[in-house]
């Protein structure tokens, strides 16, 4: 700038910036995604376990076996437990040892039952086995532990809500909700409202 | 090589992907077959009727040849934890240990069960006493008008006395000849095979008798009161 001279004043029609909302929103929908992926993980799994509750034990893998004990057991039920045990390879230390009935023995061990007829020596073991993980989802899903789980649980749906309305309003134009995206979420809600007209209701 | 050689790493991908089609597809029709001769049991069963003139499998079931696990909160398994409570309206609350229930007159019996997902089972076989015969022995008092299923964890399912007092409702602790196993309701549960079988309490803890209705868990969460299966009483 050449010594002397003024430099103009600030145009007086420069506008104020304006709020961009979108890259707001965007930031929101993105960061409570990453936020709900593990949660997501757990009911969309869990719920298909459980959907499908009649086909399979969605917690559990069931067994059961059958073996004779050679040689008489003795009378102490307690010696018999362990007689009977040590036949079948078993370690642990049962829950319960119990009589219910004359010739019967009865021994509870932490995923099994041995029932014995002590005067044959035949033993069925039933028993069942953790699925861990879909046993843990499936239980959060359920909402079996109760108390504070419901909070999260409410926090969740909601997440699910702002991550589906903010959804909508994330892109503008014809891949928005004025063109594909409009089509998309009346698919969305046209599906369960079709299905309940084709059922006839609840 | 077959780096070398794209054809032939062509050739490998599509005989590899003719072997999982066709593995795929024969895993397919197994399956296919097994529901066939399921529905062959259903298509069989449909046929007949029961001695009170209703159909033996009740609209929308189909028939399978073993019970099904279907969940829950299990309770303790072992048999010396049990404790029936028999209470409520009656003249002599009972507290029966598994001894007691034996000692009590058993019962063998056959009954179909329905499951409200829309699975069957005929015949099975049940071991246990009838709960009018506990009923009887507790004194139970003309104001009852429901009994009330109570297992481990607060679980209740409820029903109409004239229902829960009917010759085939009991509280079992054999299922096929065999003891009643963890995933069915072990010790003992409640069997009421003319209702949809969650009325059927697994790891049962007491019968109450009452004079008001009381809903229990699945029938305050949306799910039938009545339940009865002849009328697709499946939801509220």
């Amino acid at each position: 700038m050449p010594e002397g001279d003024v430099p103009d004043a600030p145009a007086k029609t420069q506008r104020k910036k304006k709020f961009k909302w979108r890259p707001w929103l965007r930031a929101l929908h993105r960061d409570f995604g990453y936020l709900a992926v593990g949660l997501t993980f757990v009911y969309a799994l869990s719920g298909l376990a459980v959907n499908h509750i009649a086909d399979w034990d969605p917690n559990f893998t069931n067994f059961e076996r059958e073996f004779v004990v050679e040689g008489p057991l003795p009378d102490d039920e307690q010696q018999a437990a362990a007689v009977v045990m040590s036949s079948a390879g078993i370690e642990e230390t049962p829950l319960d040892v119990y009589s219910p009935a004359d010739g019967e023995l009865e021994i509870t061990l932490e995923t099994s039952t041995l029932f014995v007829a002590t005067k044959t020596g035949k033993v069925y073991e039933e028993g069942q086995q953790e699925r861990f993980a879909l046993r843990a989802a499936n239980w959060l899903h359920l909402n079996r532990g109760k108390k504070a789980w419901t909070y999260f649980a409410d926090g969740y749906a909601g997440v699910l809500l702002l991550l589906a309305v903010s959804g909508m309003f994330m892109i503008p134009g014809r891949k928005g909700l004025r063109g594909r995206g409009a089509v998309l979420v009346i698919a969305g809600i046209a599906i369960p409202l079709g299905y309940l007209a084709y059922v006839g209701g609840p | 090589m077959t780096d070398s050689a794209p054809s032939l790493a062509k050739k490998i991908a599509r005989r590899d992907f003719i072997r999982k089609a066709a593995s795929g597809t024969v895993i397919a029709a197994m399956g296919g077959g097994l529901y066939a001769i399921s529905d062959h049991l259903t298509g069989e069963a449909k046929a007949q009727s029961r001695a009170d003139g209703r159909a033996r499998v009740p609209p929308g079931q189909r028939v399978i040849s073993a019970l099904k696990p279907m969940g829950g909160q299990a309770g303790d398994p072992a048999r010396s934890s049990v404790k029936i409570k028999v209470h409520g309206e009656v003249e002599h609350p009972l507290e029966l240990d598994f001894r007691e229930l034996l000692g009590m007159k058993a019962v063998d019996t056959r009954a179909d069960v329905h499951c409200v997902t829309g699975w069957t089972m005929l015949d099975a076989r049940w071991k246990g006493v009838r709960i009018k015969d506990l009923a009887e022995k507790a004194g139970l008092k003309d104001s009852a008008r429901h009994v009330i299923f109570e297992s481990a964890h607060g679980y209740t399912a409820n029903v109409r006395l004239d229902e829960g007092l009917a010759d085939n409702v009991m509280i079992v602790w054999e299922h096929d000849g065999r003891p009643l196993r963890r995933p069915h309701g072990a010790p003992v549960r409640a069997l009421v095979p003319d209702l949809y079988f969650w009325k059927s309490s697994k790891w049962l803890t007491g019968i109450r008798f009452t004079r008001r209705d009381q809903p229990g868990y699945w029938e305050t969460r949306g799910y039938s009161n009545h339940a009865d299966p002849w009328k697709e009483e499946r939801y509220a």
